[in-house]
């Protein structure tokens, strides 16, 4: 769209151009032959004219601190600097979002436009970054706009959108169109693009592609909603978002920076020198490098949406999850640190920039609270199916948190709502692949009628299936704990259940506590050996049935060493604590002790003076 | 032990399916027709490959076109006896709900089928195995049986692999009568196929299944092992003190 109306705009001037000289030749007669060109010219001079009156306003409505960080920001990133790049992206967006554009958009593309031309600026402002002075006007159109930051610049601006704002219907197609011209910059541009974006940007970059696409499939689910305009669009424009699309990009990302190879042969340990010649050019560089990696994690993300669980696993087959830093194995590349980063000292008045908002600290903390609080959720359930002894911590935080639930999904059938609660609490968004029949209405109209069910409620059903099928199965833990043998006809009678009906539950049990897992060295999420989970084990000889448990011995470690890291924090608070000197006590003393304060005040005769400075405090 | 190594990759796989199961392959539409001629193999053969089918039903998401309801349900007959492993429901997670079908010359027996195919896991989940046959054997599932299952060479056999995957683990010893229930077996056929595993029947006519890991319980007191580094904290302050 933009690209078009950029050539119709050239197509304009010359033709305006054009006309003049024509006009200037008038004067020589032939009139008539510019008699219908004359009104045509007309049209396309106002229509010109009145969208510059558009633009002009538009730019004059930014206020001055803005344009002066836009023109720093995009001068960051021609120069590929990264430690301005991150203070802007990080710290000056977020601050001048709070500022100015806490309800409202951003400026658009448009109109920040004639600020970021190729370069051009630089001759308006040659100290940039110093003292710029604020553009008034905007300069002439002596070269194109700075394409590829107005692409970076209208990633924010939607991210904007999406996060503080309701999204409409053009917001929606409009950050899709963009992040195909970015990702098509990124990826076919003739070799790799000289850009240099910092981690936590290009992470964002996938991260809030894969939400826009989720975000849309929801909002495109929704038929009834859709106004006769937005029906039209949706029908029209079947590709955008399309699953495809999405998938598509994320895989080329990974097959383009080689990042499967890449980590293959960090674990084998290879040189620098084999390492660069096995990712080839796009692979050597961070921004490739990085969005290969963090596609991996978005592939993982897309395919669970999609329910695909197998493939979501198979995608992450070459990423070390036993880690304790994943990423550590792809950051530590030493050539990256020879690239001397221009560390741009830090003038008097811009250290606040620096800082970064406390909004957003806090809104990211909340963030990642929410994600711990699903993931407690999660561990409940399979804690709740699956009894074993885990970390302590861990586990004291769930029975905190979850405690009611659990011990309800420890029950068996009585507990599936309290399962149901927590699957779709901490379950993935799941989206449908495709959309509604938008471009058939007479199977909009059937589907509007009959909606298929939702794609949560659908692997909710299906899980909730697999519960079920397990549901006698701590009732049987709970009797075959007090035995160490008895008769299946006897444990039928407690149960008030058929013996064979119980027999084949047993069978359930004895399956329910053995799960397939990794063992160690292994490679590959989806492998694994079958392995015993349950501390309580049995075994049928006919119509007996055999227990053994697993006890765990007294465990005095663990306590001892809690005790003694406990005794140590004391000692050393009471270490660090000033003598017990004798203070003087301060006014308040006085209204936390009001019964004895009042009495001792009114007993003593205002002339002892000193003594009682408080007693005089309290006088004034 | 149970690995699941050759479920990521059966033997049986060849290299051209395994690009296309783990490589790119598997998003271009013109490989689906390779899959399903592997499907047919597997049907054919009783061999298994959970991946390449689950690969199938992964273009038939994305692209509704190529949806051929036959081929979903001999993946969902093959996921079947793949018992307690969670195929089934993995494939059952790709089928999305989809518009009744549009052309009635064409009619699709799927929605039709799949409750059926679906309570016939669930008994195999819960080890109601009895159930199981009495269901298979009915008049309701007559035409899974007609069309489908009597395609799908050993497909009672794959079930009953599915019964001895949870008898191993949970007797010592199991009544004849009630292994006979469980495999659809009786007389002669029951004893060939006791033999066949390697099993033996006692004097009271009682099935002996081989000791293994499983089904050898032992009563175990797990001690605690102190490692070093839980105490590094300590001694680092004892020494700072």
């Amino acid at each position: 769209m933009s690209q078009q109306r950029a050539l119709w705009e050239v197509d304009l001037e010359d033709e305006l151009q054009d006309v003049d000289v024509n006009l200037a030749i008038g004067s020589y007669g032939q009139s008539g032959l510019y008699d219908d060109a004359q009104p045509r010219v007309d049209e396309a001079t106002l229509l010109a004219v009145q969208q510059q009156m558009a633009q002009q306003a538009a730019f004059a409505q930014i206020p001055d601190v803005v344009k002066r960080f836009i023109v720093h920001f995009h001068q960051a990133v021609l120069d590929n600097n990264l430690p301005e790049i991150t203070v802007a992206y990080e710290s000056g967006w977020n601050r001048l979002t709070e500022k100015f554009y806490a309800k409202t958009e951003w400026p658009e593309a448009e109109a920040i436009a004639p600020l970021v031309n190729d370069g051009v600026y630089l001759a308006f402002f040659p100290r940039i970054g110093a003292h710029i002075e604020t553009p008034v006007h905007p300069p002439m159109r002596t070269s194109k706009p700075d394409q590829i930051f107005l692409i970076l610049y209208r990633e924010l601006y939607y991210r904007h959108v999406y996060s503080r704002l309701q999204p409409d219907i053009d917001d929606r197609f409009h950050s899709y169109e963009n992040s195909c011209e970015l990702f098509n910059y990124l990826l076919n541009s003739e070799g790799p693009v000289p850009l240099e974006l910092p981690e936590q940007w290009l992470w964002d970059i996938i991260d809030e592609f894969i939400y826009q696409f989720q975000s849309f499939c929801v909002w495109r689910s929704k038929v009834k909603s859709k106004t006769d305009e937005e029906l039209q669009l949706l029908a029209d424009a079947s590709q955008v978002w399309s699953s495809y699309s999405v998938l598509n990009v994320l895989y080329s990302l990974i097959q383009k920076s080689r990042i499967n190879e890449h980590i293959v042969a960090v674990q084998e340990g290879k040189s620098q020198e084999e390492l660069a010649e096995i990712v080839g050019d796009y692979g050597t560089r961070p921004l490739y490098r990085m969005l290969g990696y963090f596609s991996i994690i978005g592939l993982l993300r897309v395919h669970s949406l999609l329910g695909d669980f197998t493939l979501a696993l198979k995608v992450m087959e070459n990423v070390e999850l036993n880690q304790k830093n994943i990423r550590v194995n792809i950051e530590l590349h030493p050539e990256d640190e020879a690239v001397p980063h221009k560390k741009l000292p830090v003038r008097p008045g811009e250290t606040d920039h620096i800082r970064p908002s406390w909004d957003v600290l806090t809104h990211m903390v909340s963030q990642i609270n929410k994600i711990a609080d699903r993931m407690y959720a999660l561990y409940a359930i399979c804690n709740a199916l699956s009894p074993s002894r885990l970390d302590d911590n861990i586990s004291n935080i769930v029975k905190e948190r979850y405690g009611e639930q659990f011990s309800k999904m420890s029950r068996g059938e009585e507990g599936i709502p309290a399962f149901e609660e927590l699957f779709l609490y901490a379950c993935p968004k799941f989206i449908a692949a495709n959309p509604p029949p938008y471009d058939f209405p007479e199977l909009l109209s059937a589907y509007v009628d009959e909606p298929p069910s939702e794609p949560a409620q659908r692997h909710l059903s299906l899980f909730l299936a697999e519960v079920r099928a397990q549901a006698p199965v701590p009732t049987l833990r709970s009797f075959l704990k007090l035995y160490t043998s008895l008769d299946a006809k006897k444990l039928a009678n407690f149960l008030d259940a058929d013996e064979e009906e119980m027999v084949q539950q047993m069978m359930v049990m004895k399956q329910a506590s053995r799960s397939v897992s990794r063992v160690e060295n292994e490679k590959g999420l989806l492998a694994g050996e079958t392995v015993p989970t349950s501390d309580l084990d049995f075994v049928i000889d006919d119509n007996m049935v055999h227990i053994a448990e697993s006890t765990v011995g007294r465990r005095y470690a663990g306590w001892f060493i809690r005790n003694t890291e406990h005794a140590q924090r004391v000692y050393d608070t009471i270490k660090n604590a000033p003598l017990p000197v004798k203070k003087v006590p301060k006014a308040p003393t006085t209204e936390s002790q009001p019964a004895s304060a009042v009495p001792a005040s009114a007993t003593v005769p205002k002339s002892a003076g000193a003594k009682v400075a408080w007693g005089g405090v309290q006088v004034a | 032990m149970v690995s699941a190594s050759s479920w990521v990759r059966p033997a049986t796989r060849t290299d051209q399916i395994e690009n296309l199961v783990s490589g790119v392959g598997k998003c271009f539409n013109r490989n689906v027709g390779l899959l399903e001629d592997y499907l047919y193999l597997q049907i054919r053969t009783e061999q298994y490959d959970c991946l390449a089918n689950l690969a199938i039903l992964k273009l038939y998401q994305f692209n509704p076109d190529l949806y051929n309801p036959d081929v979903v349900i001999n993946i969902l007959i093959k996921a079947l006896t793949s018992s307690p492993f969670p195929d089934f429901n993995l494939c059952i997670s790709l089928l999305d709900d989809r518009p009744p079908s549009v052309n009635p010359d064409e009619p699709d027996p799927l929605p039709a089928l799949l409750p059926l195919i679906t309570t016939l896991h669930s008994l195999l989940q819960q080890c109601r195995f009895p159930a199981f046959w009495q269901l298979y054997n009915s008049d309701k599932a007559e035409s899974l049986r007609d069309n489908y299952t009597v395609e799908c060479v050993g497909f009672e056999d794959a079930v009953r692999d599915v019964v001895i995957r949870a008898v191993i683990p949970a007797f010592k010893r199991i009544g004849s009568d009630r292994l006979s229930s469980y495999l659809y077996l009786s007389g002669d056929d029951l004893i060939d196929y006791v033999g066949k595993l390697g099993w033996t029947i006692d004097q009271e006519g009682v099935v002996v299944i081989p000791p293994n890991a499983d089904n050898t319980i032992v009563s175990t007191v797990v001690q605690e092992n102190v490692q070093l580094p839980q105490l590094t904290k300590i001694i680092t302050h004892s020494q700072n003190a």
